[in-house]
């Protein structure tokens, strides 16, 4: 399956993804709505997108009550509105916190791949979001662990 | 002679078994499910009320779907009597079925305080679609609701009797709200959003009985204090599993059936999921009763497979809630509410915002998160923190980070790397397989 590949070194935090991915998902450019989120790490130095792996269990998939969210053509993991009742079992359930809850609509809404052409791919200028096949790995995990270590990062207090 | 599977329970987790089944078998084997209701998912009940959604969009497996599956059904008939010994189940009008394993997934039920009037008219429970029914019958805009408990289950339809214009009074014999989702400091907080916004609560509050009032209400009379008139009663004063009709089975029952990381009861062939299953427990060595939707499903898919003939161990359920009422969100997890834990706390004055990490060591073993829902950080921080439980990945050298700041969650949950130790779990050894992409030969 081709899936988000996430190359932290490569971003430099300009959220162009996060705007893109609002819009596409809500017709709203506004980070706050988008479900690809920049991190950033040491003082603001470096950064690093986070979304759903679309990962293998499906934890909000089984959680979900009324059977709202199912794989789309793309093999996303995709919210149907229509069906969302928006209990948010799927958002406690989900262990990667990649869904989200929209207060105004009360419905659920994740990652969905935009259905296989991934608007947040499209706009990185610096191919820090790549669309392939791949297995799902920990991408942003050991990038993080080493950006919070030195000075500046989180663990400040460690290095002091 | 191809394998016949009984389940007894038609929610959650009897349906998540049937599922399972059919994922794995293809169709392969009987199953026949006896249930006392048409399957339907009580926890959406509350939309239903607040008229979000209609009737239909409350049930699950309908006939069609199930006969879909080669599943035969038995709805609207009880079983009354299990005889392990020569393996048949025998239900309400005396048919006896013949089964090679059988599934006890018959739930929970509603129970009344044991207070004078709690039976009489215009009571309500609100458990099953019945009652669900008479309630949302009875509501108009201006009716005066006394809901007598102030537990999940209570704050889980507070919303929808809110937008039907009720007129709330809660009341709760402990001496706080929500006692057994959320501490002390949460439940203040959760009180006082409450109360800012028109609904009258009383805690530590005894109704000692209901009385009919003149004109058609009713009168709530309290150990101490002013009578309160209500139009409608809500009792939501706790649950107890339905366990009566497994009686001298030889069932091994403790606070539930008591089931190991199989699911098997002290009966190899008689398996037990959901609310009526005493399993085990993911923080613990005990084994608990976990009365929640996820705890149901995972249950019952586990349940399914072993059923089908594979060899799936379960590795123990998570406590978890959310709910919100009126736009604050409340979620707790695992062991909230554990005196030995190592507690990192805060609240914001400015705001409704509230958290609290409890460790063993390095390990997360609960949590309490309150806010508004507006605030995205609210269900954002929510699965990851649920992700530290689940995974048990080390945090001891974000603690003291944590400790300045506990609303600071997803840096230490990527650094740790909780993510990668989670990609490779699955709860049957491979990836799900939504209901309606299940493909069984006819
Ligand atoms: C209003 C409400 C809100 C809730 N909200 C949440 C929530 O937000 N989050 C959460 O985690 N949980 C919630 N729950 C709890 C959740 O619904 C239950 O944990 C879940 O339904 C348990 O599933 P189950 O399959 O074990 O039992 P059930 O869903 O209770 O199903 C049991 C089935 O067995 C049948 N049955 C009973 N006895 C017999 C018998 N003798 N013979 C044949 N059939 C029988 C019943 O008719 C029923 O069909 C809520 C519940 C309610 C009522
Ligand atoms: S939202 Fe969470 S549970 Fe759902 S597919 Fe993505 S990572 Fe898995
Ligand atoms: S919020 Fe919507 S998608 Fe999520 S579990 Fe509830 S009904 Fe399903």
């Amino acid at each position: 399956m081709k899936v988000l590949k996430i190359v932290p070194e490569r971003c430099t935090g300009c959220m162009r993804c996060e705007l893109a991915c609002s819009y596409e998902q809500t017709g709203a450019f506004q980070p706050s709505k988008s479900v690809i989120r920049v991190s950033a790490f040491e003082g603001h130095t470096s950064y690093s997108p986070y979304t759903c792996p679309q990962c293998d269990e499906g934890w909000c998939l089984t959680a979900c009550p009324v059977e709202a969210i199912s794989i789309n053509a793309a093999g996303a993991k995709d919210v149907m509105d229509e069906a969302c009742v928006g209990c948010k079992l799927c958002t406690i359930a989900c262990p990667y916190g990649t869904i989200f809850y929209d207060p105004a609509r009360h419905k659920a809404f994740k990652c969905d791949l935009c259905g296989g052409a991934p608007a947040c791919v499209d706009v990185c200028p610096r191919a820090a979001i790549l669309y392939e096949e791949a297995e799902v790995s920990d991408w942003v995990g050991p990038f993080a662990a080493e950006r919070t270590h030195g000075p500046g990062g989180a663990l400040t207090a460690e290095v002091k | 002679m191809a394998k016949r599977h009984v389940i007894v329970g038609g929610g959650t987790a009897g349906w998540n078994a049937i599922t399972t089944i059919r994922e794995i078998d293809g169709g392969d084997s009987e199953i026949i499910l006896v249930s006392a209701e048409n399957p339907y998912s009580r926890m959406v009940l509350p939309y239903y009320l607040s008229q979000e959604i209609g009737e239909a969009h409350v049930f699950t497996a309908s006939e069609t779907r199930l006969g879909a599956l080669g599943v035969e059904t038995r709805f609207g008939r009880r079983a009354v009597r299990l005889n392990p010994n020569d393996n048949k189940l025998i239900l309400d009008d005396d048919e006896e079925l013949a089964y090679d394993d059988l599934l006890i997934a018959t739930g929970s039920s509603a129970v009344r305080a044991p207070v004078p009037g709690a039976d009489g008219a215009n009571v309500h429970s609100f458990w099953t679609l019945d009652q669900a029914k008479e309630v949302t019958a009875s509501l108009k805009p201006g009716v005066r609701v006394a809901m007598i408990g102030a537990g999940f289950i209570s704050f889980t339809i507070l919303n929808a009797l809110i937008k039907r214009g009720a007129d709330l009074t809660v009341i709760e014999i402990a001496p706080r709200i929500l006692p057994r989702m959320v501490d002390d400091a949460g439940a203040e907080i959760v009180q006082g959003w409450l109360e800012e916004r028109g609904v009258k609560i009383l805690a530590g509050a005894e109704i000692t009985s209901i009385e009919d009032a003149p004109g058609g209400g009713k009168t709530l009379k309290l150990k101490a204090g002013a009578n309160i008139e209500a139009d409608l009663v809500i009792m939501a004063t706790g649950i107890k599993t339905n366990l009566e009709w497994l009686e001298g089975s030889g069932v091994e029952v403790n606070s539930g059936v008591v089931v190991n990381d199989h699911l098997r009861s002290s009966d190899s062939n008689i398996y037990a999921a959901g609310d009526v299953a005493e399993g085990p427990d993911l923080l613990g060595d005990g084994k608990a009763v976990h009365a929640i939707e996820p705890t149901a499903m995972q249950h019952g898919r586990v349940a399914g497979a072993n059923m089908a003939g594979l060899d799936t161990a379960y590795e123990g359920s998570l406590l978890m809630n959310i709910v919100d009422v009126l736009d604050l969100e409340i979620a707790s997890f695992g062991n909230w509410n554990d005196e030995d834990a190592e507690v990192i706390q805060i609240v914001k004055k400015d705001r409704p915002a509230y958290r609290k990490l409890l460790f063993n060591g390095g390990r997360l073993v609960g949590a309490i998160l309150l806010g508004r829902s507006r605030d995205i950080w609210m269900t954002n921080d929510v699965g990851m923190l649920k992700g530290l439980v689940q995974s048990g990945c080390d945090l001891s050298e974000w603690k003291e980070h944590l400790r300045g700041n506990p609303f600071d969650i997803k840096r230490a949950y990527l650094a740790v790397g909780a993510s990668g130790s989670l990609i490779p779990e699955t709860l049957l050894g491979r990836p799900s397989v939504p209901e309606r992409d299940i493909a069984v030969q006819s």
